[in-house]
């Protein structure tokens, strides 16, 4: 076996920055360091230098490094940037502001709309005009648009972006202007919406754009102090970074389009189910991530997550219509608001659980820190599914009775329920919300969940992983080690990526695209080839399809038209029931991934032998008709091979598992517990 | 099994099911559907009803059509009772007295059968673009005195008979369309995601057994009944009276009153349209299942807007039109532009109660802009309609501005200028506010908008369908109206010309429409307005220094 390569992965979060170093015996060494506000960098340093000296590696020795951050959506949450301006096409200045018009919740009088990124006085309007079919209406104006650049200079705009109609379509005049520009004011960065996301529906692309061209500085910025404190550290390659799409991409592609990276987590979290995915034998699988505020699924199929072209960033209650759309390639996720944090209430006869949190602070009633309202993690504690003296590696001790006392007064007594009752009804009724959930992931997109395994990570994951493949009838739970860092994993088997995509409105049958795709290959490729040295190991070629007058696309691979054409209607009618095989099919958008492959992790190796004798609980599960003795267990001291049956807990530092009786569960060779229903 | 003896936990998770259900129909339509307002603008609604034709749960889309559904599944089990469906009919109607008002809205409804028996229907109602009459779009105003100008009506049909389609009736209602792909496509997609529901209802029952599920729906109903009733008890009693005006029905015809009263007593909301002014010989007559979507739509923002909506919610709420009157027309009255009406209804509800909700209500909206037009396209040689949905702002409210650029309460999403002009001959100019178009007041209303849209097509027959062109949206606690809307045709040119808010007009090739709309209501006493968000609506070229200076009085 060859020497595997000495990696680095380092994903901030909210809370943590996890670290992972994979060494040249193939080992791995992690950490964890509290995330560091302002400037997040600090804690990635110091942990990686912690970690180097853990591992006794030096950061010379290092062939790649990888990284996760959250920068870029806490700049537009923060909305920290300053002196963004955007040039519209005269007459649409306002295209921003009025976005789609849908009211995100139907019923409430008092909703307001995110605050658009750039603010009126900062929009400027050019005369020129591009007709949808890519031909000139209006030529560009070069007077008019010197004198708006002049006014740009004036007003000390330094980030612009350029969202002309239609120029998905023909980028001639949003290039012109870029040449105007740089002409006349090369110190103003500028993202172009045809070089952006050259895609229809212009609300949609000026979004893009915008946040582009809002993050540019910013993100250039850190990433060139990040690739300099490491170069100081003389680590000689380039340093990568996770984009949302779950590839992994230069810092300097990543400074010019920093809209790519700006939703990394939840792409790295399903790389790393995936990953366990593939080490057992399950390429198909629905990644299941509870933390403390929210849940997170996603549909892997063939061992690569499920993407969407469009997503929305900040979403107000995480209703749909409610944020900020941007047309990047990203993890097509369902998050709801279901975590450990959850708060429980009487609601309409039965219990509401969520999808407000309680978050860290003050957290559930068990962590004494002032939260009155009982939440999940109150009702797992009550159940005795968690051990008060062990969690979070004994870290916080929690409060039974706290606990305890809160869901008797708040949830049990109102609906006439005794304790256990009503901590029952909250974690089944938290599971429930989790498992509509993953139908819209699994059913909602053609795929039957009794097909499908499910891979639990996150803080609370385990705790309901068994009970949602229950209710699922899902076969098989894969409960990963490690899981604690699953993320930073997650950025390791990250392949280098570049997306690009192009709209060319055509009948499928009448579609000539090799030009297109000779034109986006070449991009791509680029791309590729300055991030690995080396020609990408794969194209793949995609083509957004619909039937003639639709309004949505579905994505399929393209080969050939008459492939691309059956591959659409076979998805079309296993997501909606019914394809139209006598109707025409139109073509959209044009995509091209180009795939730059990396030594993969292994990952390190369980040992086999004898189960060590278990601790005893009291837990309370319905199957036993109440309180009952579980075997309670360390997860890092189970042998490989190793058998467990329910009720049974296993601990660990960052999370427990829970089996309920009668589920079986098998320690593999790393580590992970598969669970079978 | 009674409401009582459903516990807790098995409630919650047959409501969410069913919730969820609503979900996948409602977005199975979205993503299939043919026409440009039913994908684009998401004019559609759904529903899951119980085996006694009971609203178990709504999905989040229009609520326009939602008190209609209620009453349209009773008109379908009217015509097919349960011992004449079974297992793969689908029916539909579009008659405006037994469905939604207007012939473009088709319900269609699907029962499910578990074990042999009717265990509920899953339902849909999709705007289609054409159904023929005498404009396209069937939506005209003037020059109709019944509904037989309007298109093709549909009295309860079953367009497929267990699981066969019923190739008569769909070769009918598409020879009888201006844009029969289009409707047949969306009649495929409205079947599709009954489908979908249907299975989807059956796992449930599989799951829980027919007489859990029943049982869930009574005690859901029952909770959602109550905690309107709370909420109505917490209003203080009395009658509440409110009148506003349509500008008209037709170029040269006289405005239109409505007149509400609502009387709080205890637990019970009574809505009485006395006083409002007859049926009129024209389309702009709002049907009565139409006029109460929007009554109970109301009446649920005040209330309860985050509750559940399912029959249970209606319980509490009377609704009384007399006959004859144009929100409660008599057979065969015109309906096809009724939407013009909703924002209307919706309103006078919200003036009536701001003295006992003040914090609750909104001034009033701009009104929105649903023109359509047809003509030949010269280039790709063929016949076209074009739609237009154009939406303002939201009026103020008690604690802030009046929500910018946002739909009223029919909710629907614009259509992007891109998708607009791939798909029609037209050139849209501008998109964007009206500065010094917003109601002032302590709290602004939202600005209006305007849209200009050249339309590159031979003989085209423009159907108007706007409003606030005469009466202003009204503000609230002193705040001021918005400025009032106009269609203008040509603007800036010597050929320029108003038409009404209701005018059907032959316009030339080229010919621009400029729809502008009014601005919604402010709220509360101007002079109270911070004078720093008076500068930033200036700095923002949102007020003028003239409107500034006019409305609030701050010297720039």
């Amino acid at each position: 076996m060859k020497t595997p390569p000495i990696q680095v992965a380092f994903d901030v979060g909210g809370t943590f920055t996890d670290f992972v170093l994979q060494d040249a015996q193939g080992r791995l060494h992690t950490h964890k360091r509290l995330t560091t506000y302002p400037d997040p960098s600090e804690a990635c340093l110091a942990g990686l230098d912690e970690l180097f000296a853990q591992a006794g590696v030096p950061c010379a020795e290092l062939a790649r490094a990888v990284h996760g951050t959250t920068l870029g959506s806490n700049i537009v949450i923060e909305r920290k940037a300053s002196h963004v301006a955007l040039v519209s096409t005269r007459g649409f200045r306002d295209v921003l502001a009025i976005g789609r018009q849908k009211r995100y919740q139907l019923y409430d009088l008092q909703i307001d709309k995110p605050e658009p990124l750039i603010e009126r006085d900062w929009i400027w309007e050019v005369t020129e005009r591009t007709l949808a079919d890519g031909s000139e209406h209006v030529a560009l104006d070069e007077a008019d648009a010197r004198r708006v650049i002049a006014e740009l200079k004036e007003k000390g705009v330094r980030s612009l972006a350029v969202c002309f109609l239609h120029s998905y379509s023909n980028p001639a005049h949003e290039r012109a202007f870029a040449d105007l520009l740089r002409a006349q004011a090369p110190e103003i960065e500028i993202s172009l919406s045809s070089d952006v996301s050259p895609q229809f529906r212009e609300y949609e692309r000026t979004s893009t754009t915008v946040v582009n061209a809002y993050l540019k500085r910013a993100v250039r910025a850190y990433l060139a102090a990040m690739s300099g404190h490491l170069q100081a550290r003389d680590y000689r390659g380039s340093l990568f970074v996770m984009q949302s799409g779950g590839g992994a991409a230069t810092a300097e592609t990543m400074a010019e389009f920093p809209v790519r990276m700006i939703e990394s987590g939840p792409a790295a979290g399903a790389l790393v189910a995936a990953h366990y995915g593939a080490l057992t034998g399950h390429p198909d699988l629905v990644a299941f991530d509870m933390g403390g505020t929210t849940a997170k699924l996603s549909l892997i199929t063939g061992g690569a997550p499920q993407m969407v072209d469009t997503f929305e960033l900040h979403r107000v209650r995480l209703a749909p219509g409610s944020g900020l759309p941007m047309n990047v390639r990203s993890l097509d996720l369902v998050e709801i608001g279901a975590g450990g944090g959850s708060i429980a209430r009487p609601h309409l006869g039965t219990i509401q659980v969520g999808p407000d949190s309680a978050g860290s602070e003050p957290g559930p009633v068990c962590y004494g820190r002032g939260g009155a309202e009982p939440t999940v993690t109150d009702a797992n504690l009550v159940l005795g599914y968690l051990n008060p003296e062990n969690f979070a590696g004994g870290s916080l001790r929690l409060d039974v009775e706290g606990a305890r006392k809160a869901i008797e007064e708040k949830v049990a007594r109102p609906l006439g329920l005794n304790l256990e009752q009503a901590a029952w009804g909250i974690h089944a009724l938290v599971n429930t919300n989790m498992e509509l959930a993953t139908r819209v992931v699994s059913i909602e997109r053609g795929h039957d969940p009794r097909r499908l395994a499910l891979v639990a990570t996150g803080g609370s994951g385990p705790v309901h992983a068994c009970r949602l493949v229950q209710a699922l009838g899902i076969k098989t739970a894969i409960l990963p080690a490690a899981s604690g860092v699953a993320s930073a994993i997650g950025l390791l088997v990250a392949e280098v990526k570049f997306d690009v995509s192009r709209t060319l409105l055509t009948a499928l049958d009448a579609a000539d695209p090799a030009a297109l795709f000779t034109e986006m290959e070449a991009e791509a490729a680029a791309v590729v080839r300055h991030s690995t040295g080396d020609e990408p190991a794969e194209m793949r070629r995609e083509v957004d399809l619909r039937y003639i007058g639709q309004g949505y696309e579905l994505t399929v691979p393209f080969e050939s038209a008459s492939k691309a054409r059956a591959a659409f209607e076979e998805l079309y009618a296993r997501r909606y029931g019914m394809a139209s095989p006598e109707e025409a099919v139109e073509a959209t958008t044009w995509r091209l991934t180009a795939v730059g492959r990396l030594a993969t992790v292994e990952l390190p190796h369980f040992q086999s032998g004898v189960l060590p004798e278990p601790h005893r609980r009291r837990a309370w599960f319905p199957e036993s008709e109440g309180w009952t003795e579980a075997a309670v267990y360390r997860r890092d001291a189970l042998p490989a091979g190793a058998r467990l049956r329910g009720p049974a807990i296993v601990e660990e530092r960052e999370s427990t598992t829970v089996l309920p009786p009668d589920m079986e569960a098998e320690v593999d060779a790393y580590g992970n517990l598969l669970v079978s229903a | 099994m009674s409401a009582d003896a459903v516990d807790p936990i098995t409630l919650g998770v047959v409501w969410g099911a069913l919730q969820s259900i609503c979900v996948e129909i409602g977005s199975t339509v979205q993503r299939t559907a043919y026409s440009i307002q039913a994908r684009e603008g998401q004019d559609f609604s759904v529903a899951v009803f119980d085996a006694q034709g009971r609203m178990s749960a709504q999905g989040p889309y229009s609520p326009g059509h939602m008190g209609a559904m209620s009453f349209a599944i009773r008109n379908f089990m009217d015509a097919f009772p349960a011992d004449r469906l079974e297992p793969g009919d689908t029916l539909l109607l579009n008659d405006p007295q037994l469905g939604s008002g207007h012939f473009p809205d088709f319900l269609v409804t699907q029962p499910c059968f578990w074990k042999e028996r009717l265990v509920g229907f899953g339902v849909n109602l999709v705007h289609h673009t054409d159904v023929g009459g005498s404009r396209p779009g069937s939506q005209a105003v003037e020059g109709i005195f019944d509904y037989h100008q309007e298109g093709l009506r549909i009295p309860p049909v079953k367009i497929v008979e267990a699981g066969r389609e019923n190739a008569t009736a769909l070769a009918i209602i598409a020879a009888n369309s201006r844009v029969p792909r289009n409707v047949l496509g969306d009649l495929r997609s409205q079947r599709a995601s009954l489908l979908v529901g249907e299975q989807r209802l059956r796992e449930l029952h599989e799951r829980f057994g027919a007489e859990t599920v029943a049982a869930c729906v009574d005690a859901m109903l029952d909770q959602t009944e109550q905690r309107v009733r709370a909420r109505i008890t917490e209003m203080r009693d009395g009658a509440y009276e409110f009148e506003d005006f349509m500008d008209d029905y037709g170029t040269g015809t006289p405005p239109l009153r409505i007149h509400v009263t609502v009387t709080v007593a205890g637990d019970r909301l009574a809505i009485d349209f006395d006083g409002t002014d007859a049926q009129t010989e024209s389309g702009l007559n709002s049907y009565f299942n139409y006029t109460r979507s929007y009554v109970y739509a109301a009446v649920k923002c005040l209330t309860d807007p985050y509750g559940p909506m399912n029959a249970g919610a209606l319980r509490a709420v009377e609704i009384m039109a007399p006959e004859g009157c144009f929100l409660n027309p008599r057979r065969p009255a015109g309906g096809g532009p009724r939407a013009a009406i909703c924002s209307r209804v919706f309103e006078v509800i919200l003036g009536a109660l701001a003295p006992a909700l003040p914090e609750a209500v909104t001034a009033a909206n701009s009104h929105f802009c649903n023109a359509t037009f047809g003509a030949w396209d010269p280039v790709r040689r063929r016949r076209f309609v074009g739609y237009e949905l154009i939406h303002g702002g939201i009026g103020g409210r008690a604690a802030k501005d009046g929500c910018e650029a946002m739909s009223s309460p029919y909710n629907a999403a614009n259509i992007p200028v891109e998708a607009v002009e791939a798909n029609t001959p037209v050139i849209v100019e501008r998109f964007g506010f009206i500065p010094d178009s917003a109601g002032a007041g302590k709290q602004r209303g939202g600005l209006g908008v305007r849209r200009d849209v050249r339309i590159l097509g031979e003989s085209i027959k423009f159907t108007n369908l706007s409003e606030r062109h005469r009466f202003a949206p009204f503000g609230l606690f002193g705040g001021r109206p918005g400025k009032l809307g106009r269609t203008v045709v040509n603007p800036g040119t010597d050929r320029e010309r108003q038409i009404g808010g209701k005018a059907s007009v032959d316009l030339d090739y080229g010919d621009v429409v400029s729809f502008q709309l009014a601005g919604a209501g402010g709220y509360g006493d101007p002079r109270e307005r911070d004078p720093e968000a008076v500068r930033r609506d200036l700095r923002l070229g949102l007020v003028t220094p003239e409107g500034a200076r006019g409305d609030y009085g701050l010297e720039t």
